[in-house]
C-alpha cells in the first residue's frame, strides 16, 4: 500500500534535490515526501548522502538544484534559524550538545527562538517527563553525561523549539542495543503523543524499520527504493544488505559473496 | 611438418594466405592457435602479453608466463585424465586465468566452452551436461556455490577447479581442487613427460573443434556452436587486412570472453599480432580502465559507445556558454573533416586549418578524457549502432567502424575499414568470403570461418545451412553495388499483423533506439491489429532529463511512471512514426518499469532485450495495450 502518493497533509516535500561538496555531487536528484504524523526513515550506507540530505533540509547547506517545501512554502534558500522557526528541528549526528553547559542550560538553548516563558516552562517539564534521567542530572555539565543520555538531551533540546518535524541523524550511533531500543521507544511515543513528525536517518535498519511508517533507501546520492516500512523489511535486498539476513544457506554452510542488488 | 604451404603474402607484418577463399589458413606458417601461441611465446619471450589490475596497480605478465601457465594448466588436466576432443567448461569473469584455461585446454587437444557468470545454477547444469564437460573451472566461491547446488545432476564431471581461493580457506572436497594445485600437477607431469606439451600442440589440426560457444537461444535451449581452429585462424587472418593489430598495440578486454566477439578480438587476435591485452577490472570500471589503458584498438557493443557519448553530452550540457559554443564549433570542424574523408575528397585549406585549431584546442582533450587519444580503430558489433553516433565519433576524431558477425561465423562476416567506411552499412565481406541474399531477403554466407555445426544437434545444424551449404544468418538485408551490406532485421522476427502485412520490427526498433532516452525496445504486433512496443529507458539520460526539468521521482519505477517521461517517449515514438507507413506505425507503448540486469532472462549478456522472453514476461503490459 503506497500512502505516499496522496497530496494532503504533506509536511515536507523535496523535489529533485542536488547538493554538492565542492565538485563532488553528494545528492543526485532526490525527491521524497513526509506526511504529517509519520515516521519516515532514510536508510543507506556510509556516503549515501543521508546526512547531506538532512543538512540541506535544515538549511545548513544550500542545494545546487531542486526545492524543499514545508507546508507549501519553499524553504531551500532560508537561513537555518528561519527554518527552525518554521518548525523543523535538526538533531545532528553525534549529538553535538554543548558540553560545558549544564543539562538545563542545554535544554533552554533549544528554546532560543521562542519568547513565551510559560510555554517554555511547560515544555521543559514535558521534556523531563520523557527523559526523567535528565531531570535528575539537570545541574550537571552535559559533557559528563553518558552517550545515551547525551542523545536524549539532544532530542530533548530539539523538542524545545516545539517542532512540527524533527530530523534525527543516526540517533542509534554509538549506543548499546538496549539504549537504542529505549531511544526509539521514546521517538515513537513523541510521534504518537506530541504529534511530532519524524524524519529519521539510520544505518541500523532493523530499529528504524520497526519504528517507521515509510522508508526510503539511498545509495550514492540517489533513492533506489521506497515503500512502506513493512514492505521494505520484507524485501530481499533490504534483508540481505541492511538486515543481515542470509537468504539461502548453501552447501558449504557459509557464504562470503553477496547477491547483486536489484531493488525490486 | 608443414612443407607445402599455400602461397603466402605479408599483410601488416604477418604472413597469411594470399588466397583466403581456401583453407587451411596459415598465420606465420601456423595453422592452429596453439601452434601460433607457441611461436609467439618463443619469439616475444619476456615482452608483456597482458596486464591485469591487482590492488589498484596494473601488473604485466609476459609471453613466457602465458606459455608456462597454459602449459601447466593443460598438462595438469592431462594428468587428471583429459582426453583429446573432450570439453572443459569455464565459469568466470574475464581474467588472465580465463585465457590460460582457454589456451591450456586447446593446446592439449581439449575443447573450451565458456559459461556466463550471470547464468544460474540450473543453466550451468544444462551447459555442463549438454557439452559433456569433463572438467569445470569456476572463478570463486560464488560460482562454486552454483556447482555445489547442482553437483548431483552432473555425473560426467571429473573435477572442478577453483581459480580464486579467497573465502574458501579450509574448504576441502574430493571433487574440487584449486588452480595452484592444478599448476603443480601440470609442472610435475611436465617434468616426467617433457615432450608431452609440444606433442599436444603439434597434434592440433585445423579441422579440430577448438571451442564451443553457446548461443543465447531465444527459443528453446542454448546450442553449442562448434568452432574449429581453422575457423578462428580464418577470422583472425581475414580481419587483418582491414582491421590490423600491431605488436605495439594495447587492447582492452571487457565483454565476456564467452562471447565470440571478445574471444576472437582479445584472445586470438593478440596471439597473432603480439599485442597486449589489458583486462578491465569489471564492467562497472570500464570507463576508468579505458582512460588508464587508452587502447589503440578497441571493440565494444553499441551500448558502450552510446554511454560514452551520453557522458560527454551530459558534461557539455552542464558547461558554460563559451564552452558550449567552443564544443559546437569543434564538432562542426570535425564533422566537415569527417565528411570529406568519407567521400575521399581532399580537405579544403580553410577546413583543415579550422580542424587543426579545434583539435588542438578541444578535441584532443576530449579524446583524452574518454580514453581514446591513442585509438586507431574502434569497432562496434553485436547489435546495430546509430549512424548519428558514428558520425559524432568521426567528428571528434575517433574512428568507430561498424562490423557484423555472429557466433556461427566465428565472430565476423563484414567489417568497415577506415578508407572505405560507409556509415549505415556493416561494411564489405571479409577477403575470401562470399555473401548472397536469398529470395526471402536472408543474408547467406560462405567462408573459412563458417562453424562446424551445433554440438550433438544435427537437426539444428541442418536448419542453419542451405541445401547447397551456405550459412543461413537469419538476418535480412541487402547488398549495394559496391558490396556493402546493410542489415534490416531478423528473419524470424518478422511480424505479420492481423491485416496480413509483413513488418521488419528491427527497422522501427533501431530508429527508436537512436533516441538517447531509449536503451532498447521490442515492437509487438504479430497476429494483432496494430503495432505497439515495450520500451526500456536509458536510466542515466532519463534521470538527467527529469532532473533538468524538475520532474520529481524517487526510484526507477516512479521515474518510468512520471507523465513527463511518458510524454518524452511518446514524442520519440511519434517522431519515428513519421518515417513509416500507417501500418508500420506504433500505436501505443509501455515502459518496462523494473531495472533489468544481466541476471534477468529478458536480457542477453550484452544487455539486449530478448524478444520472446520479453513477450512472455510482460504479457500483462502487452495485453493492456490491446
Amino acid at each position: 500500500m503506497n500512502t505516499q502518493n496522496t497530496k494532503a497533509d504533506v509536511v515536507l516535500q523535496i523535489d529533485n534535490l542536488e547538493s554538492y561538496y565542492g565538485p563532488i555531487m553528494a545528492i543526485r536528484g532526490v525527491s521524497l515526501k513526509v506526511h504529517e504524523g509519520q515516521i519516515v526513515t532514510v536508510l543507506g550506507a556510509n556516503g549515501a548522502g543521508k546526512t547531506t540530505l538532512l543538512k540541506t533540509i535544515s538549511g545548513v547547506m544550500d542545494p545546487e538544484k531542486g526545492t524543499v517545501t514545508m507546508e507549501g512554502t519553499d524553504i531551500q534558500s532560508m537561513e537555518p534559524d528561519a527554518i527552525v522557526r518554521r518548525g523543523i528541528v535538526h538533531v545532528p549526528e553525534g549529538r553535538e550538545i554543548f558540553p560545558l553547559m549544564t543539562v538545563a542550560e542545554n535544554i533552554a538553548m533549544g528554546a532560543y527562538t521562542r519568547k513565551d516563558r510559560s510555554g517554555i516552562a511547560a515544555d521543559e517539564e514535558m521534556v523531563y517527563s520523557y527523559f526523567p534521567i535528565l531531570k535528575d542530572r539537570r545541574n550537571q555539565r552535559a559533557g559528563t553525561l553518558s552517550g545515551g543520555q547525551q542523545q536524549m538531551l539532544a532530542i530533548g533540546r530539539g523538542l524545545m523549539s516545539h517542532p512540527k518535524l524533527m530530523l534525527l541523524d543516526e540517533p542509534s550511533l554509538g549506543l548499546s542495543p538496549l539504549l537504542t531500543q529505549e531511544i526509539f521507544e521514546i521517538i515513537v511515543r513523541l510521534n504518537k503523543e506530541q504529534k511530532v513528525t519524524m524524519m529519521l536517518v539510520e544505518q541500523n535498519a532493523k530499529v528504524a524499520l520497526d519504528a517507521a511508517d515509510y522508508g526510503y533507501v539511498m545509495e550514492l546520492g540517489r533513492i533506489v527504493m521506497n515503500d512502506s516500512a513493512d514492505v521494505l523489511a520484507a524485501s530481499k535486498d533490504i534483508q540481505e544488505f541492511y538486515l543481515g539476513v542470509s537468504q539461502d544457506e548453501n552447501q558449504r554452510g557459509q557464504r562470503r559473496w553477496k547477491q547483486r542488488k536489484t531493488w525490486r | 611438418m608443414t612443407d607445402t604451404l599455400p602461397p603466402q603474402e605479408k599483410v601488416h607484418g604477418l604472413m597469411i594466405n594470399s588466397d583466403l577463399s581456401q583453407g587451411p589458413f596459415y598465420i606465420d606458417g601456423m595453422d592452429t592457435t596453439p601452434k601460433l601461441l607457441r611461436l609467439r611465446c618463443q619469439t616475444l619471450g619476456n615482452r608483456t602479453a597482458h596486464r591485469e589490475k591487482t590492488f589498484g596497480i596494473w601488473r604485466s605478465h609476459s609471453w613466457n608466463d602465458y606459455f608456462t601457465r597454459a602449459k601447466h594448466l593443460g598438462l595438469g588436466l592431462l594428468s587428471l585424465g583429459l582426453q583429446r576432443g573432450e570439453v572443459v567448461s569455464i565459469l568466470s569473469e574475464d581474467s588472465k586465468e580465463w585465457m590460460y584455461t582457454d589456451m591450456g585446454v586447446q593446446c592439449v587437444g581439449g575443447i573450451c566452452s565458456g559459461v556466463y557468470t550471470t547464468d544460474s545454477a540450473s543453466q550451468l547444469e544444462y551447459l555442463v551436461n549438454n557439452s559433456d564437460s569433463r572438467f569445470l573451472f569456476v572463478e570463486n566461491d560464488e560460482q562454486l556455490d552454483k556447482f555445489l547446488q547442482v553437483r548431483d545432476n552432473l555425473p560426467d564431471l571429473a573435477k572442478v577447479i577453483v581459480m580464486d581461493r579467497e573465502g574458501l580457506h579450509g574448504f576441502t572436497d574430493p571433487q574440487i581442487i584449486f588452480l595452484d594445485e592444478l599448476y603443480d600437477l601440470g609442472a610435475a607431469y611436465d617434468a616426467a613427460n617433457p615432450q608431452a606439451f609440444d606433442a599436444g600442440i603439434d597434434a592440433t589440426k585445423p579441422e579440430d573443434t577448438a571451442i564451443l560457444v553457446y548461443t543465447s537461444g531465444t527459443t528453446g535451449k542454448p546450442k553449442g556452436a562448434m568452432i574449429s581452429h581453422g575457423n578462428l585462424m580464418y577470422s583472425v587472418a581475414a580481419g587483418l587486412r582491414d582491421a590490423p593489430t600491431f605488436d605495439t598495440d594495447d587492447q582492452l578486454c571487457f565483454l565476456p570472453l564467452c562471447h565470440i566477439l571478445e574471444r576472437v578480438f582479445s584472445v586470438n587476435a593478440p596471439i597473432a599480432a603480439g599485442s597486449t591485452t589489458n583486462f578491465a577490472e569489471s564492467p562497472e570500471t570500464i570507463f576508468d580502465n579505458l582512460q588508464e589503458v587508452s587502447p589503440q584498438t578497441f571493440v565494444a557493443v553499441p551500448r558502450l559507445w552510446e554511454k560514452i557519448y551520453s557522458q560527454v553530452a551530459i558534461r557539455i550540457g552542464d558547461a558554460t556558454g563559451v564552452q558550449k559554443w567552443a564544443y559546437a564549433q569543434a564538432l562542426k570542424a570535425g564533422g566537415a573533416r569527417a565528411a570529406c574523408l568519407a567521400e575521399g575528397k581532399p580537405l579544403p585549406f580553410g577546413a583543415n586549418l579550422a580542424y587543426r585549431f579545434w583539435d588542438l584546442a578541444l578535441l584532443q582533450n576530449l579524446r583524452r578524457m574518454i580514453g581514446m587519444d591513442r585509438l586507431r580503430r574502434g569497432g562496434s558489433g553485436a547489435a546495430p549502432i546509430s549512424p548519428e553516433l558514428l558520425q559524432w565519433y568521426h567528428a571528434i576524431g575517433v574512428p568507430v567502424l561498424e562490423g557484423y558477425g555472429m557466433t556461427e561465423s566465428s565472430g565476423v562476416i563484414c567489417i568497415n575499414c577506415d578508407d572505405t567506411n560507409k556509415i549505415g552499412t556493416v561494411g564489405r565481406a571479409l577477403p575470401g568470403a562470399e555473401i548472397r541474399i536469398s529470395d526471402e531477403g536472408e543474408i547467406q554466407y560462405k567462408a573459412g570461418n563458417v562453424f562446424q555445426g551445433y554440438w550433438k544437434n544435427p537437426e539444428k545444424t541442418a536448419e542453419t545451412f542451405t541445401e547447397d551449404g551456405w550459412l543461413r544468418t537469419g538476418d535480412v538485408g541487402m547488398l549495394d553495388n559496391q558490396g556493402f551490406l546493410k542489415i534490416t532485421g531478423r528473419l524470424k522476427d518478422i511480424i505479420i499483423t492481423a491485416g496480413g502485412k509483413n513488418i521488419t520490427p528491427a527497422e522501427i526498433e533501431n530508429k527508436l533506439k537512436f533516441s538517447p532516452y531509449i536503451s532498447d525496445v521490442v515492437v509487438i504486433g504479430d497476429k494483432r491489429k496494430f503495432l505497439t512496443c515495450l520500451v526500456m529507458i536509458d536510466q542515466e539520460n532519463v534521470e538527467k532529463f527529469a532532473q533538468d526539468r524538475r520532474v520529481p521521482f524517487s526510484n526507477y519505477a516512479s521515474l518510468c511512471a512520471a507523465p513527463e517521461v511518458q510524454d518524452l517517449i511518446r514524442e520519440t515514438v511519434e517522431e519515428v512514426n513519421k518515417d513509416f507507413a500507417r501500418v508500420e506505425q506504433i500505436k501505443d507503448f509501455r515502459l518496462i518499469d523494473v531495472l533489468l540486469t544481466a541476471d534477468d532472462d529478458e536480457l542477453t549478456p550484452t544487455m539486449k532485450l530478448k524478444r520472446s522472453f520479453v513477450e512472455t514476461k510482460h504479457a500483462e503490459l502487452i495485453s493492456q495495450m490491446y
